[in-house]
């Protein structure tokens, strides 16, 4: 046979296949972290895979390289063009779905958010891990309960222009504000997306402040930033660090004591659930103010209202229960 | 003295059919007209920076501009504060044109007056640009942008998006003009092929080039109006990695990095083709690294070839 | 001569003035600053810059650059992570490090020269291939909470000096004595000055030029190995912001990015003086989102000033200089 005819042939087939898969195609949940590479994001991933596999549907993980909402809004608007049935976004803010809202509408797509929420955007709902509000209340209250309500603690965050992180540190203040007003927590300050400026950050705070008690890592990377600078400075039991951390990157610090606790949530959960919603979304079901979704463990709240579906309330990790978790 | 088109277009030609060729035998589905709108949608900030990137490349000089992204950057937030402090909402267009071109002339200025070499003077400026940005806002996106504007921004006409056709399709071919038809385009390329040789007739390079660093700032405040005018709010990092891929971009379409070499289509090509790439591989469900790999990979390859054209040309 | 050493000896000067008096103005702002801790501190932020700045600055003296440095690093970072978390000992995964780099450093080399793309393009397309790689070879997620024995290894003290500070000491005189004393930094500076001069007489240019970027990849590696044994974690996002400060110390310290010139100890107080500020605004309440601003106020202030004062003849674009800088190749 002539290459000619051959290249036709494969091209024809290839042509059949796609077309085939387009016809019988499942649903489609798809889901945006805010940057791939991240323990945290992979292992949202891995619950709504799960998820999917439980819930008959397919699902689709994309994210941008950078914390770019222009990235992460070209990811959003090429699966509303697939033709994906729901995507779930966590947003940078709100610029990354804004202007996409209306397409998505049109298209049918249910565009919904989870992780971090665009509030005002027109989303369908957002999957929260906890409360933004009671993620700032957990990390203050345990940290006062370990360094006393009288003591200085100081904030690393990661990127300044990330607004689910800005509104957990807007919490913490106001909660210190209210319920600890002797308690001194300084002004947050900014590493970027590296370890090494969280680091070095983390170790001018401590230096700055030699009476600082206390050191809270706001974004993932920063958690071994703080964890390692406490340690490098030997100041392992008079700063105590935590930060919204993964058991498996908290590990280390916990066990060493340079991280007295760490507050998360389980991201696998959250993806589960993420996938969960958007199944819902598709079939149009109402979602009821309490459930427990087939194979989660708990109930879950719904707030019609203000369209939040609540995971749950933000666990503590400490050396002692930290190996029970492997994300 | 015509600038000589090089094998570059070609190559770029060549590399699109591939593409979308790849993508017609892969996923046919994606031939939609809103396919060709998002693509045209995400093109146009990064081809209007690199344009700025690519006038001010082709003056010579070792001329480059590392801090495009930290202008738009800038530019998005100064623009917004000023709205939001009290200047008139219609003023929004205006001011992110001459803020950008204030910008801009810092830049040209640092080159041409105080002969700094315009990769550090404009790495300086990106550390100011870029920092100033976020410092200023503590890294909050800025809302309020005036409503009249979204339309425009998210609009689109038979499937073009209205700042690509308004805006930046203009542009190019003005540029186009600019680089061809006048004897601006002739001093330009002059300067890029032999800055002393250009002093020696008479060609005002200082000014042509203080003019260039003038346009890439302006382009760059137009690339913050349609970033605000699409995203709906200022974030004080849109122009975070710019720097990066305009200078992708510009040197995928052909201009030379020495100067006095290229055109701006190669440009327009190159910011299409990577841009169709990025949404390719979208569709193909293609992990997002990737693209950053492909497209370092393009860069290198495309540039081997052309160096080989070029050999085999002159020996 | 004279006034050329003259000029050249001037810009270190400067900078450590520079040093002086902020230290000064912080210690009077922060009774913090000037303390043991804190000047070490200062010290081991800077070691890899250090590192990176002196292979950039050998770079910078052939008319080249690198801006994938940050990758090399990150790459050669998972090596070195990779072993120690597979139980190697501590100081041979260390030794992966500067031999990771070295072999990135050929590969660079290669596309470079012999590719004759020049440097800042063909080190642009690496730094995607290269970022890529680490987010491959970090099978998406992060190396976290690495052993500890290599952290323990490099921070000990011989004759109460950490080895750090001795590892870069050596690699500093190293190359300062292979620039000054043997005809490596001759034709190194050679070639800066004019690529084609330097052919004509008779000078093995590309041998030069892919030594240049290869022991610039090997000071990369050395850099991950201190960066695995400081900070214990590698992310994807690693090394983001190393390029860029890179070049900035590196001007900031008078090489000359058109080559022909360099100055190591220029180089070494430049970066010092990065991190110093970094350091001390922090402490003086400072917030860390100036940073970068200052960073790149000090840029231009310092190179507008001498340009003011009319000091830079040699930074003044010379057309063969202009044509050498940005070549990576023949043209």
């Amino acid at each position: 046979m002539h290459t000619h005819s051959k290249v036709a042939l494969l091209t024809a087939a290839l042509l059949a296949v796609s077309s085939t898969f387009a016809l019988a195609a499942d649903k489609k949940v798809a889901f945006v972290p805010q940057i791939i590479g991240i323990p945290y994001f992979d292992a949202m991933e891995a619950g709504g895979k799960e998820a999917a596999a439980k819930f008959g549907v397919d699902f689709i993980y994309q994210g941008p390289v950078d914390t770019n909402p222009v990235d992460q809004m070209q990811i959003v608007q090429n699966l509303i063009d697939q033709g994906v049935n729901a995507v779930a976004v966590s947003v940078l803010d709100a610029s990354s779905i804004a202007p996409v809202v209306e397409a998505a509408k049109a298209k049918h797509v249910a565009l919904f958010t989870s992780d971090s929420d665009a509030p005002r955007s027109g989303r369908a709902l957002y999957v929260a891990q906890a409360t933004d509000e009671g993620l700032g209340d957990a990390i203050i209250d345990e940290m006062v309960k370990r360094v006393g309500e009288d003591a200085k603690v100081g904030i690393v965050s990661g990127e300044a222009t990330a607004s689910n992180l800005n509104a957990w540190i807007g919490f913490m203040q106001a909660r210190a504000k209210a319920k600890y007003p002797k308690l001194k927590l300084l002004e947050p300050q900014f590493a970027g997306g590296t370890a090494q400026r969280a680091a070095q950050i983390a170790t001018d705070l401590m230096t700055a402040n030699p009476d600082l008690k206390g050191l809270i890592g706001v974004a993932s990377t920063t958690c071994p930033g703080v964890g390692q600078a406490i340690e490098t400075a030997s100041k392992i039991g008079k700063v105590i660090g935590t930060g919204y951390c993964s058991p498996n990157t908290a590990r280390a610090y916990l066990k060493s004591g340079s991280f007295g606790y760490s507050v998360l949530w389980d991201p696998k959960e959250l993806g589960y659930l993420t996938v969960w919603a958007g199944k819902q979304l598709i079939d149009g079901k109402e979602i009821p103010a309490t459930t427990t979704p087939e194979g989660m463990s708990h109930p879950v709240t719904y707030d019609a209202k203000t369209g939040v579906l609540l995971l749950g309330e933000p666990a503590v990790f400490t050396a002692q229960n930290v190996d029970n978790y492997k994300f | 003295m015509t600038p000589r088109v090089s094998p570059i277009l070609a190559i770029l030609g060549l590399m699109w059919v591939v593409v979308v060729a790849g993508l017609a035998v892969l996923k046919p589905a994606a031939f939609a007209l809103s396919t060709v709108t998002a693509v045209l949608q995400f093109s146009t900030i990064l081809a209007l920076v690199a344009l700025g990137q690519a006038l001010v490349i082709v003056c010579g000089g070792a001329g480059i501009d590392i801090s495009v992204g930290g202008m738009v950057s800038l530019a998005v937030v100064l623009a917004m504060l000023l709205v939001n402090a009290g200047l008139p909402g219609a003023s929004l267009p205006v001011l992110c044109l001459a803020l950008g071109l204030a910008l801009g002339l810092v830049n040209g200025f640092l080159v041409t007056r105080l002969k700094l070499l315009p990769l550090i003077a404009t790495l300086g400026t990106f550390y100011v640009y870029s920092g100033t940005a976020v410092a200023l806002t503590g890294g909050a996106a800025q809302a309020g942008v005036p409503g009249f504007l979204l339309p425009w921004g998210r609009g689109a006409v038979g499937g073009l998006p209205l700042p690509f056709l308004t805006l930046a399709l203009p542009l190019f071919v003005a540029a186009g003009v600019l680089l061809h038809a006048t004897s601006w385009g002739r001093w330009i390329y002059g300067m890029g092929f032999n800055e002393r040789s250009a002093r020696l007739v008479g060609i005002p390079v200082d000014r042509v080039r203080l003019a260039a660093y003038g346009a890439s700032g302006t382009l760059a405040g137009c690339a913050a109006l349609v970033s605000l005018a699409w995203l709906g709010g200022g974030r004080p990092n849109i122009g975070q990695n710019l720097e990066l891929t305009s200078l992708t971009a510009t040197m995928l379409g052909g201009i030379g990095i020495f100067g006095g070499k290229g055109g701006v289509f190669g440009v327009l090509a190159a910011v299409l083709l990577l841009v169709t790439l990025q949404t390719g591989l979208l569709e193909l469900n293609v992990n997002t690294v990737w693209q950053v790999g492909i497209v370092g990979t393009i860069l290198v390859i495309v540039l081997l070839i052309d160096n080989l054209a070029l050999i085999r040309r002159t020996s | 001569m004279r006034a050329f050493l003259q000029r050249f000896g001037e810009r270190e000067a400067l900078l450590a003035l520079g040093c002086i008096v902020s230290g000064l103005v912080f210690s009077i702002l922060s009774p913090y600053f000037a303390t043991a801790d804190n000047l070490l501190t200062i010290a081991r932020n800077s070691t890899e810059l250090l590192l990176i700045g002196l292979g950039m600055t050998l770079l910078f003296g052939i008319g080249g650059i690198d801006v994938s440095v940050g990758t090399v690093l990150g790459l050669a970072s998972i090596g070195i992570g990779r072993l120690l978390e597979a139980g190697v000992a501590p100081a041979l995964a260390a030794l992966a490090g500067p031999i990771a780099g070295l072999a990135l450093g050929v590969i660079t080399a290669f596309v470079v020269i012999f590719g004759r793309i020049p440097a800042i393009v063909a080190t642009l397309g690496l730094l995607g291939v290269y970022r890529a790689g680490i987010f491959l070879a970090l099978g998406g997620s992060w190396l976290s909470g690495l052993p500890v024995g290599l952290t323990n290894l490099l921070a000990a003290r011989i004759v109460g000096v950490p080895v750090s500070v001795l590892v870069i000491a050596l690699a500093y005189c190293a190359v300062f004595v292979a620039v000054r004393l043997t005809p490596f930094g001759a034709h190194l500076l050679a070639i800066g000055n004019s690529e084609a001069r330097a052919r004509l007489a008779g000078i093995g240019v590309r041998r030069v030029q892919v030594a240049a970027f290869v022991i610039s990849g090997g000071l990369c590696g050395l850099a991950a190995s201190f960066y695995v044994a400081t900070y214990r974690n590698v992310e994807m996002t690693i090394g983001a912001t190393l390029a860029l400060e890179a070049v900035a110390a590196v001007v900031l310290g008078g090489t000359a990015v058109t080559g022909g010139r360099i100055s190591l100890l220029g180089t070494a107080l430049g970066v010092i003086l990065l991190r110093l500020l970094q350091n001390g605004l922090l402490l003086v309440g400072v917030p860390s989102l100036w940073q970068p601003v200052v960073t790149g106020i000090l840029l231009l202030l310092t190179l507008g000033a001498e340009a003011l004062s009319g000091r830079l003849p040699l930074q003044r674009l010379r057309p063969s200089a202009v044509g050498a800088a940005w070549r990576g190749g023949v043209r």
